[in-house]
């Protein structure tokens, strides 16, 4: 317990490549079709840095969240810096939806006309690859948002039954880990079920089958969205403490804290960042394999750039299983800080 | 909207084995509003919150389980993480690494871990982290007596006092109200200026 008390010292990414996006006019229409709101055309003011697209608000810049630096919580006035914290939440909220509409990866070169030639040309080698980008929120939260619709829209495009029955019983499993970690089953039954809810429903053929259009408006809502996210927190979560021995040097790498520290500073709290142990894990435990295509500027100096990528492939398959993991991939992009979702041509 | 399934089964897991853990909970005020609780925390052994019972004001917003539990001591208490002024509570679990996968119960555990084991460096109340960090014994002392006054019994502590004051001569009702218009505090240093 006293473990938990003491649990606060964390890693942040806060201000890394900072200079990333400099120069570079933000185009992004805060159009949120599938709500029915009034179009709105404001655009997100231009900014010098991509604040807009890290899930950490650019800290660097901002008094409001000096929390992020210290040990612990700094108790003065922190309900007002709470508040505050959460208005800028809201109005980065206006600008970018949980989920965004599937653009042209024309859209995203366009963000980066005035930016580094050198991603300029890395973008253009995604366009050989890749067809268009579907951007998601930057709260911390936007891996496993890419992930969920990424990984729902494929199956609702499939149909695939098969691959929603061998996840249900992925899923089995990881509620069994949970309880064997000792979560009491009132913490994850609820997450539990609003996820499976939605895998179901992905496949047509019942009364509570949904189209794309209800998929992306239930992966925008709050009370649907918010409680995915939180099923593969603790699907994440308790996989790495059920491996911890496995996925402890990763952690050693990311922190001094201890694999148990690190789940619960980490993983489990909401807007917590994810890092490669956590897509491990969540690839693992379900069984569904990712491929992250970086967009940094790795390979820089070479005078011929690369896109690296990276396959992560569940620990459990077999080879004979190769064939249904090219097919169910979920692929993102991911630029310092952030995960968008990726199409392949 | 409050989950209120959730917050009764927690309710209901909490107290179940109350005896052992030393957290329980309970509707405020003998309301029937989920969303106003009482905890309670007995002082672990070995600190001077030894033998004390701690009363915790718990409100849960709609956000519940997302948001984390508003926590705060109506126990008046000593230690470097709690506003001796007002039970403030300095504890990231209350803030930003609050999870739904926590519970009223382990917040309550991760309160008394924390009268176990207090953070000076990261201080909510400075004179107390202070007083720890540079004057050890005084801070024992005074986080005992403060345990004394106000954790122990429902009121025993500040009716000796009142009893007391008295036996020296002062109308009943004039103590008590003014010891209610200083604050009950007022009692440690009374108490200190009896005993010393």
């Amino acid at each position: 317990m006293a473990a938990e008390a003491e649990a606060s010292v964390r890693k942040r990414k806060a201000g890394e490549d900072a200079d990333h996006g400099s120069g570079v006019d933000v185009h992004v229409e805060a159009v949120d079709s599938a709500t029915a709101e009034p179009p709105s055309t404001e655009e997100i003011p231009k900014s010098s840095d991509d604040t807009a697209f890290n899930s950490n608000p650019n800290p660097s810049e901002s008094f409001l969240f000096e929390d992020d630096y210290g040990y612990s919580c700094s108790c003065v006035d922190d309900g007002d810096i709470m508040k505050q914290y959460t208005d800028i939440r809201a109005v980065e909220a206006a600008k970018i939806p949980y989920l965004g509409d599937k653009e042209p990866l024309s859209s995203l070169a366009a963000e980066f006309q005035s930016g580094s030639p050198i991603l300029q040309e890395k973008i253009k080698l995604l366009g050989e690859q890749y067809a268009a980008i579907r951007r998601t929120r930057g709260d911390g939260n936007c891996f496993y948002r890419g992930f969920m619709y990424s990984y729902l829209e494929h199956i609702l495009d499939a149909q695939d039954k098969a691959e929603v029955d061998r996840v249900l019983s992925n899923i089995e499993q990881c509620r069994k880990t949970l309880q064997f970690l000792g979560y009491a089953d009132f913490t994850f039954e609820d997450f539990f079920s609003i996820f499976i809810e939605q895998l179901e429903s992905v496949l047509q053929g019942s009364e509570t089958s949904i189209s794309h259009e209800e998929l992306l408006k239930r992966s925008r809502d709050q009370s649907i969205s918010d409680y995915v996210v939180m099923f593969f927190r603790f699907v994440t979560a308790g996989e790495i403490r059920r491996r911890a021995e496995f996925f402890e040097p990763f952690v050693a790498g990311l922190s001094n804290m201890s694999v148990n520290q690190f789940v619960k500073a980490s993983v489990e709290p909401m807007g917590e960042e994810s890092d490669h142990v956590h897509i491990i894990a969540l690839s693992d435990a379900l069984g569904v394999p990712i491929r992250v295509v970086y967009l940094d500027r790795s390979s820089c100096d070479s005078s011929s750039p690369t896109i690296n990528h990276h396959d992560f492939i569940p620990s459990s398959s077999s080879s004979s299983a190769s064939d249904h993991l090219t097919k169910s991939r979920v692929t993102l992009l991911y630029r310092p800080g952030h995960y968008d979702i990726l199409y392949p041509n | 909207m409050l989950d209120v399934s959730r917050v009764q089964k927690e309710l209901v897991e909490c107290n179940r084995d109350e005896s052992i853990s030393g957290v329980s909970i309970s509707l405020a005020d003998g309301g029937t509003d989920l969303s106003h609780l009482r905890g309670t925390i007995s002082g672990p052994v070995d600190t001077p919150y030894q033998g004390g019972t701690f009363v915790i004001d718990i409100r849960l917003t709609s956000g519940y389980p997302f948001e984390p539990p508003k926590m705060q001591f109506v126990t008046k208490v000593w230690h470097p993480n709690i506003s001796s002024q007002n039970g403030a509570i300095c504890l990231d679990i209350l803030k930003d690494q609050w999870s739904p996968a926590l519970t009223l119960k382990t917040a309550l555990l991760s309160l008394q871990a924390l009268l176990s084991a207090p953070a000076p460096d990261d201080p909510q109340d400075a004179v107390v982290a202070k007083q720890y960090l540079r004057e050890y014994n005084t801070f024992l002392a005074t986080a005992r007596y403060w345990t004394e006054a106000f954790a122990k019994g429902s009121s025993s502590g500040i009716e000796e006092k009142v009893q007391k004051l008295v036996e020296m001569g002062f109308p009943e009702n004039l103590v008590r109200s003014t010891l209610k218009m200083v604050g009950w505090e007022y009692i440690v240093y009374l108490d200190k200026l009896t005993y010393s």
